[in-house]
């Protein structure tokens, strides 16, 4: 703490406010001895004219008595007694024109005033003038005795003025001085930090001096508190600094400040080696170009973009050491509002690497290295006028599915890979190889552009590709269809022109199921219209679905050995306004793709139903067989459907026969099996039908629970000719009826056939023998005539037969 | 009651001057003075001068002190009384230039003296006067 400094004496309090008293003094008292000293002159003249006056007043009798006797005797005496007074210097009394009397003082030098007359009268005669009296003032002595008397009241004001003086310094010092020196002294020894207020000097309590000192009590605690508030920041301020300094000294993460073109203005050493920069210092400020950006014009844009936008920017930049070596930094900037940007390194180069693979295997086939399907579309997603020709090459392998089936996946692969070899060897290096499915290959062959020259490449190729596969001590023989399109002929971007390769695919995979095909087939207009042909069919389908073009066309069932109608199988017919009658073999598979079989199936049982209860009203006791296609199995045509169809035109579950293929049981057994036996167990017959063209598996027929089986008509056609065949249709008829099953022969159509489907015993026959499928309304007619006809042949049959029957 | 009375005096003496002029300034016909002004009465008596117009030398005879008629003629002359008539007459007599008139011991006196000398002069009772005298000054009304 300071020494008390002495206030020197000419700086304080006393000595300035006596200085501004004395000069308020010295010049009110000279104005105002000036102003007293001009009224004392003037009062003054007055007095001693008045006195003068009062003079002659006291002599004027005796003055006119004298001159009104002519005494100058008495006339001196006045004059005489006027001269003893100090005030008068020179008396004249004078009777008109004599002068009766005259004394004047010695010595005297005269004032330029006028002298004091009095005109004297007859004492007796008031009106009578007699003479006067003149008197001359002493004007010295007069005025002499007014400076004294002004000296003398100037030097009284000037002692009162003193003692004012005097007085209010010492009050100044006792009242002011004096307690703001106790608090001066008290201030100097007090330690506001350590508490305790300043004492009020004695008596001051409410002076000003006491609020002052009140005052400085109060900024001296709001000091100290603000004092305090503002260590306990600066402490808290400098851990957080310590802290921060640590985490920027030892951050993994490189942290730099910079300005806009990416001076540095600090870092830490993270930074440095990250960025691999020297050590050393080179020059000052360092810079962030310095370090050996791949793209450093594209970091410096950052900073700037950083800067306009005053938000957090950020990207990847590729760093390049001075061996050759590669390092990704990741690099964000966030403005810190003065110009000058904060930013953090990281280094992701892992992270990259890593992400640059998958997004190289997002677009590759693991197997063979090959780009997939979605690498295939990203390379050709821009493809436009300006992209040179090329064509398209799409390969499916024939029958590998077989090979994956039967000898495993691993010997799939080992197939694959030598495919692929294969394909490789074939192509240029400009060429761009894809596999976009299990089996699916394309190529993209660069500046291919006419078939001619193709034509030899793609048919050294397929005929590669055909060649022997060794695999192990396996050798495995697939083949394989191509298909070919050429861009831009064939189609303008990538999705069409695989649509194209994909027609002229499926063309060259059917064509090579007959003999003597080259196996690739080129894209042509005529592949397109066929496709546009199948769209356009459906779009009809829909149409004749919703508006009723389908009818059902009924063809009779009959009982082999009694020549009566057992039931008849209803088949459906569609007559195209257009293009006539279009077979079931095209519109049902159409159907099942696109979604229309459900409401088709619903249809046809629907007819059927109706149909079938009809004919029973009319006396046919018999049952009429609905064809149900594997995909209608079970939610197209659940079985509750089946019944309430039954119910609703009040027919028996036997009037209904339910036909379903292998294709059924190929499927879902389970579901296909519950389906069978809810129907079955409800009354209604299943039949296999076209049994023998598929599998014709022996073990579906014990493992399903069936009710008859039709024998296609393939068997039935070849029978008379083919022994073989006729073996075969015998061991089946045989085979069912010691399984418990009725069969039904197809497509019987003369009588011959009939006669031996009679010789084998088998009991049911259906064919153009006896009646093509006809309309619900000829049935009856047809009913009719079969009845007539089998009627005459009747007699050919065994009379035990009929019994069984 | 004595202030009242003499103020009722006083009153009734100035609302009857012509009343009370009962005397007349006479001189001796050997004088050859026939008539005086009121001045020249008043600077006689008053010791202004002595001397008259004529060059004759005018001597002023005084009644006595405690005469009225005395009082009366002061009064009616220069409006004054005894006592200012004396205290005027003690400061020329202090000085000596001058003296006051005569005084004869009565009104016959007065008479006696003026015929005895030429130059005198008296006012007296006007009854008392006759062929003998002058009457040279009678105040008017």
């Amino acid at each position: 703490m300071a020494s008390p400094q002495l206030t020197p004496w000419f700086k304080g309090i006393v000595f300035r406010s006596l200085a501004a008293v004395t000069l308020i003094t010295v010049l009110l008292g000279g104005l105002s001895s000036l102003v007293i000293r001009e009224q004392v002159a003037t009062r003054g003249h007055g007095e001693a004219l008045q006195r003068l006056s009062e003079l002659l007043d006291a002599v004027e009798s005796t003055a006119s008595v004298a001159i009104f006797a002519n005494d100058e005797q008495l006339a001196r005496e006045v004059v005489q007694g006027l001269l003893r007074n100090s005030e008068v210097q020179r008396v004249t009394i004078s009777a008109g024109p004599t002068v009766l009397a005259r004394a004047e003082r010695s010595a005297t030098q005269f004032a330029n005033q006028p002298p004091v007359d009095r005109v004297l009268r007859s004492p007796f005669k008031k009106a009578e003038v007699i003479g006067g009296i003149s008197l001359d003032a002493n004007w010295d002595a007069i005025y002499k005795r007014v400076d004294d008397n002004s000296r003398y009241a100037l030097l009284m004001l000037l002692s009162q003025l003193l003692l004012v003086i005097v007085g209010t310094a010492g009050m100044v010092f006792l009242v002011v001085v004096r307690p703001i020196k106790a608090t001066s002294d008290r201030m100097h020894r007090h330690d506001p930090v350590n508490g305790g207020a300043l004492a009020i000097p004695e008596g001051h309590a409410g002076t000003e001096i006491g609020r002052l000192v009140g005052d400085i009590n109060d900024l001296t605690g709001r000091l100290v508190s603000t004092l305090n508030q503002e260590r306990e920041l600066r402490r808290q301020h400098e851990i957080a600094q310590r802290k921060y300094q640590n985490l920027f000294d030892h951050a993994s993460s490189g942290i730099f400040v910079a300005d806009i073109d990416g001076r540095l203005a600090s870092f830490n050493p993270a930074f440095i080696s990250l960025t691999w920069l020297s050590r050393t210092v080179a020059e000052e400020p360092r810079r962030l170009i310095e370090a050996g950006w791949s793209e450093g014009a594209q970091l410096i844009d950052l900073l700037h973009r950083c800067a306009q936008t005053q938000l957090p920017c950020a990207d990847d930049f590729l760093l390049r050491g001075r061996r050759g070596d590669e390092r990704w930094l990741h690099v964000a900037v966030m403005p810190l509002g003065d110009g000058s940007m904060q930013g953090t390194i990281t280094d992701v180069t892992t992270r990259k690497r890593e992400e640059m693979t998958a997004r190289r295997l997002a677009v590759t086939d693991p197997l063979t290295g090959f780009f997939n399907r979605q690498g295939l579309l990203q390379a050709f997603s821009t493809v436009d006028a300006d992209t040179p020709p090329f064509a398209i090459v799409m390969i499916d392998l024939d029958g590998f599915k077989l090979v994956n089936d039967a000898m495993g996946f691993p010997v799939g692969d080992q197939v694959l890979l030598k495919v692929a070899k294969r394909i490789r060897a074939t192509v240029q290096p400009d060429d761009y190889l894809a596999r976009t499915g299990g089996d699916d290959f394309v190529l993209i062959l660069a500046g291919a552009d006419a078939r001619e020259a193709l034509a030899p490449r793609i048919e050294a190729m397929h005929a590669l590709l055909c060649e022997h596969y060794a695999v192990g001590r396996e050798s495995v023989l697939i083949g394989a269809s191509i298909g070919v399109a050429f861009f831009p002929q064939d189609g303008a971007d990538m999705p069409q022109l695989l649509r194209s390769a994909e027609l002229a695919l499926n063309s060259a995979r059917e064509a090579s199921r007959s003999v003597g095909t080259t196996g690739y087939r080129f894209f042509d207009q005529q592949l397109q219209m066929v496709v546009e042909h199948r769209r356009r069919l459906e779009d009809d389908l829909r149409l004749a679905v919703n508006g009723g073009e389908l009818c059902l066309a009924f063809q009779p069932i009959i009982d082999l050995r009694t020549g009566c109608m057992a039931g008849a199988e209803a088949l459906l017919r569609w007559q195209h306004p257009a293009r006539g009658f279009i077979s079931p073999e095209i519109f049902i598979p159409l159907a099942e793709r696109v979604g229309l079989i459900g409401e088709i199936g619903r249809q046809v049982l629907e007819g059927a139903c109706m149909h079938a209860a009809a004919w029973r009203r009319d006396g046919f006791e018999m049952y009429v067989s609905v064809n149900v296609s594997a995909s209608q199995i079970p939610d197209d045509l659940p079985p509750a459907v089946v019944l309430d169809a039954l119910r609703r035109h009040d027919l028996p579950p036997h009037a209904i026969a339910i036909e379903i293929t292998e294709g059924v049981l190929m499927n879902d057994i389970d579901i296909a099996q519950r389906w069978i036996e809810e129907l079955r167990a409800c009354g209604l017959c299943i039949f296999l039908d076209d049994f023998g063209t598929g599998y014709s598996s022996l073990s579906y027929l014990k493992r399903f629970a069936m009710d008859t089986v039709k024998i296609d008509k393939s068997f039935i056609m070849d029978m008379s000719a083919d022994n073989s065949d006729r073996t075969l249709v015998e061991a089946i008829i045989t085979m069912a009826g010691s399984l418990g099953l009725k069969v039904v022969a197809e497509g019987v159509e003369d009588a011959g056939q009939l006669a031996l489907l009679r010789e084998m015993g088998c009991a049911y026959g259906q064919g153009y023998l006896f009646s093509r499928a006809v309309a619900a309304v000829d049935f009856a007619s047809t009913v009719a005539r079969i009845s007539a006809e089998m009627a005459i042949d009747l007699p050919n049959l065994l009379p035990d037969e009929l019994e069984i029957v | 009651m004595k202030t009242a009375h003499a103020l009722l005096i006083l009153l009734l003496a100035a609302a009857w001057p012509a009343a009370a002029a009962d005397w007349v300034v006479v001189a001796n016909p050997k004088a050859g003075i026939t008539r005086l002004s009121q001045d020249e009465v008043t600077n006689i008596y008053l010791g202004r001068y002595r001397r008259l117009a004529s060059g004759a030398t005018a001597e002023p005879i005084d009644q006595p002190a405690d005469s009225a008629l005395k009082a009366r003629f002061y009064r009616q002359l220069v409006d004054k009384n005894l006592a200012e008539i004396n205290a005027y007459w003690s400061r020329l007599v202090f000085s000596g230039k001058t003296r006051p008139p005569r005084i004869a011991g009565s009104n016959e006196d007065a008479l006696q003296i003026v015929l005895l000398h030429p130059d005198a002069l008296a006012y007296v009772d006007k009854a008392r006067v006759d062929s003998r005298f002058v009457v040279v000054f009678e105040i008017a009304e």
